[in-house]
């Protein structure tokens, strides 16, 4: 064999071959004759023999007559009457006939020998090389965490990775040999004549199972299946790889199940809004008719009966006059206010800048005899229902403006902190009155007043009304303050 | 209260309509008023029906509509109205205490020539009135058909 000789590079395998067989007789020769020099007789011939056998084993057919041709003349020359002469007597003839016969079957024997042994060899070699590349894809398999295993066409599991391993608490030496059907007693969720019918017929199958892992829980996997054949067409093995949605399902099951209830509420708020919407419109018509009566014959009574009146008289139905008045207001406040929650809100972008100096223009009346200080800084553009951020803008500021009609050097500060980066956060600053932090979360409530009526007028809805909106937009909405040191306003909008 | 108006004021509060007719007084205009208490009866008068069934036949030289009204409510009369060839030239005007969006806008889509928010205020209420019955009886020339100032 070339391989296993290293001095094979250096001189030509034709030459090595046929040496060999004169090699290998020429040592028979040796041999024979040094066995007969110590009168050791009659073993000559199976020496050559074993010289003509060698030969075709490591060398092949060529070499091998040579070796039988030599092996013949030398057993002719030293070993047969006369010796060391090649006469060949006719007595002789069927011996050498034997020699020649046996010598052809032993080399024919160990060249089908030596063949069927490269043979082998090679095969082996084969399947050395066909394991490694299913060693790795085995341990390729064992890498995924789905759950991969092969069974044969009984049913019988002859492949279980890692996977599997893990999904169903069965070792791989536990499963192999075991039958699917009793290691994990599958549930199909329609007959398994219909599955297998449609595994012959499409080679592959793919659905939800419920199976049991070996601790006895159940376990929902998505199951997808292949069908391998033979080269004849039969199925040999199914190949199962499957995943654990049984946490998946819980979370779906549970997602729908929030959906009913969130469509319940949202239809049980709906028949809410309607009531509030159906309220609303009731105050907004009834409660006012009875108010404008109050007003009007209270002003009647004024115009046609005054005379007749003293001035207490007098006083109470200006009180009275007073008192629907304000009634009137809350109810429009009121209305506004629910408004706000009741209608659709249309979002576009929308320049703070410019609705601050909108609002400003709305409330400039009121800073009318006033030297008010402004600093607006840069404001930025967003995303929101104008007119009613409008709306809130107005409130604040117009807060602003009477909260600090008590001072020297009113000052409004209007500007924007980018703080954040989910959005924009707004303020409104003034050097007014202030309040107490310890009022601050009753600040924003509907009709709560920090201060008396006949200090600072107001319904107390202004700010209700501004939270609304802000949450309304997805923002955030709070306050600072000190008593005498002024108030600042925050509002934080989400970002476009 | 007489059968002709230039007026046709459909109201059913009582009290709103002695308010009302107290603005109108000042300028002479009570006189030309017809009330109607209900939608019903403000069609049974524009359609010459029940107890109208004998006045003269001429349309009202505007018609003060309130919404909230029994049987009838007020935008179905205007629709009534304003879907007759005979009556949509009646200058029709809504008077009412809602300031809600939805009633104005339906009012406005039936095609309301006016809508007005009954103030809260004596005083203004008052000169709302007056104003109304003013423009329309007075200064607006009304459609052909119309009662005329005598």
């Amino acid at each position: 064999m070339p391989r296993e000789n290293p001095l094979s590079w250096r001189i030509p395998a034709v030459v090595q071959r046929y040496g060999l067989a004169v090699l290998s007789v020429a040592i028979a020769t040796g041999v024979a004759n040094l066995l007969y020099y110590f009168h050791v007789q009659g073993v000559e011939f199976p020496i050559f023999l074993l010289a003509v056998a060698i030969t075709p084993w490591y060398a092949g057919t060529g070499p091998a007559i040579v070796s039988l041709v030599l092996a013949a003349l030398a057993f002719n020359y030293y070993f047969t009457d006369p010796r060391y002469s090649l006469y060949v007597t006719l007595a002789e003839a069927p011996y050498y006939v034997v020699f020649i016969l046996f010598s052809l079957l032993i080399a024919w024997f160990s060249a089908l020998r030596r063949r069927v042994e490269l043979n082998l060899l090679q095969s082996r070699d084969e399947l050395q090389r066909e394991v490694a590349i299913r060693t790795q894809q085995a341990s390729l398999l064992n890498l995924t965490h789905d759950s991969i295993f092969v069974r044969d066409a009984n049913g019988t599991i002859t492949y279980w990775n890692r996977g599997a391993e893990e999904l169903y608490g069965w070792k791989a030496d536990e499963a192999v040999g075991r039958r699917t059907q009793d290691l994990l007693k599958t549930v199909f969720p329609r007959p398994f004549e219909e599955i297998h019918e449609e595994l012959l017929r499409t080679a592959r199958w793919e659905g939800e199972l419920e199976k049991k892992k070996s601790d006895g829980t159940d376990v929902l996997v998505a199951s997808r299946w292949s069908l391998e054949r033979d080269e004849n067409g039969n199925p040999v093995a199914i190949l199962e790889s499957e995943n654990d949605i049984s946490e998946r399902r819980r979370r779906e099951d549970e997602i729908r199940g929030l959906n009913l209830q969130l469509g319940r509420r949202s239809t049980e708020l709906e028949a809410t809004n309607k009531e509030l919407e159906a309220f609303a419109y009731s105050i907004s018509h009834d409660l006012r008719a009875p108010l404008r009566h109050m007003v009007g014959y209270t002003e009647l009574l004024q115009k046609n009966a005054a005379s007749v009146v003293d001035d207490k008289g007098r006083r109470y139905m200006t009180m009275i006059l007073e008192a629907a008045q304000r009634m009137g207001t809350l109810i429009d406040d009121l209305l506004a206010f629910s408004r706000i929650g009741r209608a659709e809100t249309r979002e576009t972008m929308v320049s703070l800048e410019q609705l601050v100096k909108e609002a400003q223009n709305e409330v400039w009346q009121e800073t009318e005899g006033r030297n008010v200080t402004w600093k607006i800084g840069p404001l930025p553009d967003l995303y929101g229902d104008r007119s009613m951020l409008k709306l809130a803008l107005v409130n604040l500021i117009s807060n602003a403006i009477k909260f600090t009609r008590k001072c020297q050097q009113p000052e409004i500060e209007i500007g924007c902190t980018n703080k954040r980066t989910d959005g924009v956060v707004v303020f409104i600053k003034d050097n007014g009155v202030g309040f107490d932090m310890k009022y601050v979360n009753k600040l924003f409530g509907v009709f709560q007043r920090l201060h008396r009526a006949d200090e600072f007028e107001g319904t107390g809805i202004g700010l209700a009304t501004v939270q609304r909106i802000i949450h309304r937009h997805g923002g955030q909405v709070w306050a600072e303050g000190q008593v005498g040191a002024g108030a600042t306003f925050y509002l934080s909008l989400p970002k476009p | 209260m007489s059968d002709i108006g230039r007026i046709l004021l459909v109201e059913d509060d009582p009290k709103d309509v002695e308010l009302t007719m107290t603005a109108l007084e000042e300028y002479n205009l009570s006189n030309e008023v017809v009330v109607a208490s209900d939608g019903e009866e403000a069609l049974d008068y524009l359609y010459f029906r029940g107890k109208f069934q004998r006045r003269s036949g001429e349309n009202p030289a505007v018609l003060l509509l309130d919404l909230k009204l029994p049987k009838v409510d007020g935008l179905e009369v205007l629709e009534a109205i304003k879907s007759d060839e005979k009556l949509r030239m009646i200058p029709v005007v809504v008077l009412t205490s809602s300031r809600e969006e939805r009633d104005m806008v339906a009012s406005y889509k039936l095609g309301v020539n006016a809508y007005v928010v009954k103030p809260v205020d004596f005083h203004e209420f008052v000169n709302a009135i007056k104003e109304l019955g003013v423009f329309w009886a007075i200064i607006n020339e009304p459609p052909p058909g119309s009662v005329r100032k005598k």
